[in-house]
C-alpha cells in the first residue's frame, strides 16, 4: 500500500510538472487572437475559417463587443481588436500608435417581432427616437399605423431591446438618433456612445443577445446588424432617410451610403444619416484595431487578405464591401505597419 | 437519599404520560424530514430531467470530435471546449493541490498560532466569490503577461491560476479533517520505532488518509469544473485547439487562450442561433456528466480506503 501510494503521488507530481514545462516551452503561440465587435462577427468567423482553410493560419476571434475589443487591444492582451465605434480621444491617448483599418460597412436595422405583422413596416427617425425614449408604447399607436396603411397592427405593447455591453452597434444607432432627434441628442437626452443611459427597455449581450430577446418577446423592437436579422429571419423596418425616401436596408443601399462619405485620414468616422437619395441612413464602417508598430507579421498578412480576397465574400453575408477608394487607403495603412 | 432514588421513576412516569404526544411529534418531524429530503432529490431530478430532455437529442459524437463550424453551425461541435476543461482541471490541480495538501498537513502538524491563522484565512478565501478571484487573476497574471509579450496573457495558466486558488480551501480543509481522523497511536508507534516525522507522515499518516484526501481533491475538481465567472477574465475562449508540437507530439499550449465547457455553454446559451442553443444544452449534459463522474469517483476512492483499513 505504501508503494502504490507513493507511486501515485510521484506520478501525479511528475505529470503536472511535465505539463507545466511543455506549456512553458512554447515561446510564441501560433494562433492569432482577436476580440471585439459582434456587429461583423458572422462575417469575421466565416472569413477566419476560410483563411485557415486557405493558409493554415489559425485565427481565434471572440465576439465580446466593441467596448471589450478596445479594452483588450489597449491592454495588449490580443493581437487585434475590432470595433464599429471609432475610438474616442481618451481611448486613443491610452493606446498610442493604434490604427483603425476599415474592413466592411454594415447596416443597423430596426428589427421587430409584432404578431401578424411581416417585414418592411415604415418608420421615421422621430418615431424610432420616441419608441426608444418610451413615448410611444403601443404598436397600434396612430403615428406608427399611419405610415404603413396596408398593415393591421395589434395593440401589443412595445418592448424595446438594447445592448447591455459596450457596443459599436449602439454607438452607430445612438449617433444616428442624436443627429435626427433634438430630444435624444439634447442636454437631458441619452446622447450617443458605446453605452448610453437607456430610458427604458431590456439589455441583451451582443448582437446575438439582442436578436434573441426580440425573437422571444412579442412586441419586441431592437437594433441589430442586417446579417443577424436575415440569418435569424427577424422582420425589420424601412426607414425614411434624409432625402425623405423610405429605404428597406440591403447591401446595395448600405454601399450607397458608404460611397457618399469622405473618411478622415485615420478613418475614424461614423457614416449615419447619409445624404445619398438611395442610401440607408443607419450604417457604419467596422474597424480592426492594430498597432502600427510591433504587431506580428501574421496579423498584417491577415489584414491584407481581409481587404482583398475577403471582400468578395462580404455581400453574401449582408455586409457591403469597401468602396474602392477606401479599400486603397486601407491597404496603404496596412502596408505602413512595421 | 430516598428523594434521589424516587426522582428517576418520577421522570419516567411523567414521560410515559406523554407518550401519545411524543409519538405525534415524532411522526410530524419525521414527515418534515422526509419531505425536505424528497424536495432536495426532486430538485436534482428536475435539473437532470430538463437537461436530458433538452440536451440529449443534441448529444452527438460531433460534439466530442469537431470544432465549431462557423459556416454551417449545425455541423460543429465543441471538442476544444471539452479538451480545454480537462486541460484546465490539470493545470489548476498542478497549481492548487500542492498548496492545499501541504497546507492541510501543516495545520495538523504545526498547530501553532500561525496554523490557526492560516485556517482562518483559508476559510475567508473559501467565502470570496469566484468572480473576484477571476478579476484578481486578470490583474495578477493576464495583464502583466500581456505587457511583457504583446498579444499574450489570456491563457490556460491564468485560468488554472484562478481555478487553483478556488481549489485550495476545499482541499486544505478536507486534508486537515481527514488527517485529524488518523489515530494518534499510529504516529506514536511510528515515531517510537525511530522514524522521522517526515517518514511518519509520508509512510504512515498520508497512506492511511489517502481515500479522504482524494475525496477532497475530487470534490474540489467537481466544484471548479463548472465555474464560469473566473474564466471570463482569464482564458478568453477559443474556437480552435490551442496546441503546439513538442518533438512531433501535439501538446496543449498553456500560454494560449483556451476554451472551456462552462464558458462555451454561457456564450451559446445567449446566442440567437438555435443550433448553438441546442449545443449549449448538450454541452451542459456533458459537463454535468463529467462532474457526476468526478463525484462518483470520489465515493469510490473513500470506499476503497475503508476496505483497505478493514
Amino acid at each position: 500500500m505504501h508503494k502504490s501510494f507513493t507511486q501515485t503521488w510521484k506520478g501525479a507530481v511528475l505529470a503536472a510538472l511535465g505539463l507545466t514545462l511543455l506549456g512553458g516551452a512554447s515561446a510564441q503561440a501560433q494562433q492569432i487572437n482577436g476580440a471585439g465587435a459582434t456587429f461583423p462577427a458572422p462575417l469575421y468567423l466565416k472569413w477566419f475559417q476560410e483563411y485557415k482553410n486557405a493558409t493554415g493560419a489559425q485565427v481565434n476571434y471572440q465576439a465580446i463587443g466593441s467596448g471589450g475589443g478596445i479594452k483588450n487591444i489597449t491592454a495588449h492582451a490580443v493581437d487585434f481588436g475590432a470595433s464599429d465605434a471609432p475610438m474616442n480621444a481618451a481611448e486613443m491617448a491610452a493606446a498610442p500608435g493604434i490604427l483603425h483599418i476599415p474592413t466592411v460597412a454594415g447596416a443597423v436595422v430596426v428589427a421587430y417581432n409584432v404578431p401578424g405583422v411581416g417585414p418592411g413596416i415604415h418608420l421615421t427617425p422621430a418615431i424610432i427616437a420616441d419608441i426608444f425614449l418610451g413615448k410611444i408604447t403601443k404598436w397600434n399607436d396612430s403615428q406608427i399605423t399611419r405610415l404603413s396603411p396596408g398593415i393591421k397592427f395589434p395593440s401589443t405593447s412595445i418592448f424595446p431591446v438594447h445592448r447591455s455591453d459596450g457596443s459599436g452597434t449602439t454607438n452607430i444607432f445612438t449617433t444616428y438618433l442624436s443627429e435626427v432627434s433634438s430630444e435624444w441628442g439634447g442636454a437631458d437626452g441619452p446622447k450617443s456612445g458605446k453605452s448610453v443611459r437607456w430610458p427604458n427597455g431590456l439589455g441583451g449581450k451582443g448582437n446575438a443577445g439582442v436578436a434573441q430577446l426580440i425573437k422571444q418577446n412579442e412586441g419586441g423592437i431592437g437594433y441589430i446588424e442586417l446579417s443577424y436579422a436575415v440569418t435569424n429571419v427577424i422582420s425589420y423596418a424601412a426607414i425614411r432617410n434624409a432625402k425623405g425616401k423610405f429605404i428597406y436596408p440591403s447591401v446595395n443601399n448600405t454601399s450607397d451610403a458608404a460611397e457618399g462619405v469622405t473618411l478622415p485620414a485615420d478613418f475614424r468616422k461614423v457614416i449615419t444619416n447619409t445624404s445619398s437619395v438611395t442610401g440607408y441612413p443607419i450604417t457604419g464602417f467596422t474597424f480592426l484595431l492594430v498597432y502600427k508598430n510591433g504587431t506580428r507579421p501574421e496579423v498584417k498578412k491577415l489584414l491584407q487578405w481581409c481587404l482583398t480576397t475577403g471582400q468578395a465574400g462580404a455581400a453574401a453575408q449582408q455586409y457591403a464591401p469597401l468602396p474602392p477608394s477606401v479599400k486603397r487607403r486601407a491597404l496603404a495603412a496596412v502596408a505602413s505597419m512595421r | 437519599m430516598s428523594t434521589t432514588l424516587s426522582s428517576p421513576p418520577n421522570l419516567l412516569a411523567k414521560s410515559t404520560g406523554n407518550v401519545a404526544g411524543r409519538k405525534l411529534k415524532n411522526i410530524v418531524m419525521l414527515t418534515l424530514c422526509i419531505i425536505a429530503a424528497g424536495l432536495a432529490i426532486l430538485v436534482l431530478g428536475l435539473v437532470l430531467y430538463f437537461l436530458l430532455s433538452k440536451g440529449f437529442s443534441s448529444l452527438h459524437i460531433r460534439l466530442f470530435t469537431q470544432l465549431p463550424d462557423n459556416i454551417d453551425t449545425s455541423k460543429g461541435g465543441m471538442a476544444q471546449s471539452i479538451f480545454g476543461t480537462l486541460v484546465l482541471l490539470g493545470v489548476s490541480s498542478a497549481i492548487g493541490l500542492p498548496f492545499g495538501i501541504l497546507g492541510g498537513i501543516y495545520q495538523i502538524e504545526a498547530r501553532g498560532r500561525f496554523a490557526s491563522l492560516v485556517r482562518f484565512f483559508t476559510d475567508v478565501l473559501n467565502g470570496i466569490p469566484s468572480i473576484v478571484i477571476g478579476i484578481f487573476a486578470y490583474a495578477a497574471v493576464v495583464f502583466p503577461l500581456a505587457q511583457r509579450t504583446h498579444g499574450q496573457g489570456f491563457s490556460a495558466y491564468a485560468g488554472g491560476f484562478a481555478l487553483g486558488i478556488l481549489m485550495i480551501p476545499t482541499v486544505m480543509r478536507t486534508t486537515e479533517e481527514i488527517l485529524r481522523l488518523v489515530p494518534f497511536p499510529l504516529r506514536e508507534a511510528s515515531l517510537g520505532l525511530g522514524a522521522t516525522r517526515w517518514r511518519t507522515m509520508w509512510s504512515v499518516v498520508l497512506p492511511a488518509a489517502r481515500g479522504g484526501i482524494i475525496t477532497g481533491v475530487m470534490l474540489a475538481l467537481a466544484r471548479i469544473a463548472g465555474e464560469t465567472a473566473p474564466l471570463l477574465f482569464t482564458i478568453f475562449g477559443n474556437q480552435l485547439f490551442a496546441t503546439h508540437k513538442v518533438a512531433g507530439v501535439s501538446v496543449p499550449t498553456l500560454t494560449a487562450p483556451i476554451d472551456a465547457l462552462p464558458l462555451r455553454i454561457y456564450n451559446y446559451s445567449q446566442d440567437v442561433d438555435p443550433n448553438h442553443n441546442a449545443q449549449a444544452w448538450a454541452g451542459a449534459v456533458v459537463l454535468i456528466t463529467l462532474i457526476l463522474v468526478l463525484s462518483i469517483a470520489a465515493r469510490f476512492a473513500t470506499r476503497g480506503n475503508m476496505q483497505e483499513e478493514k
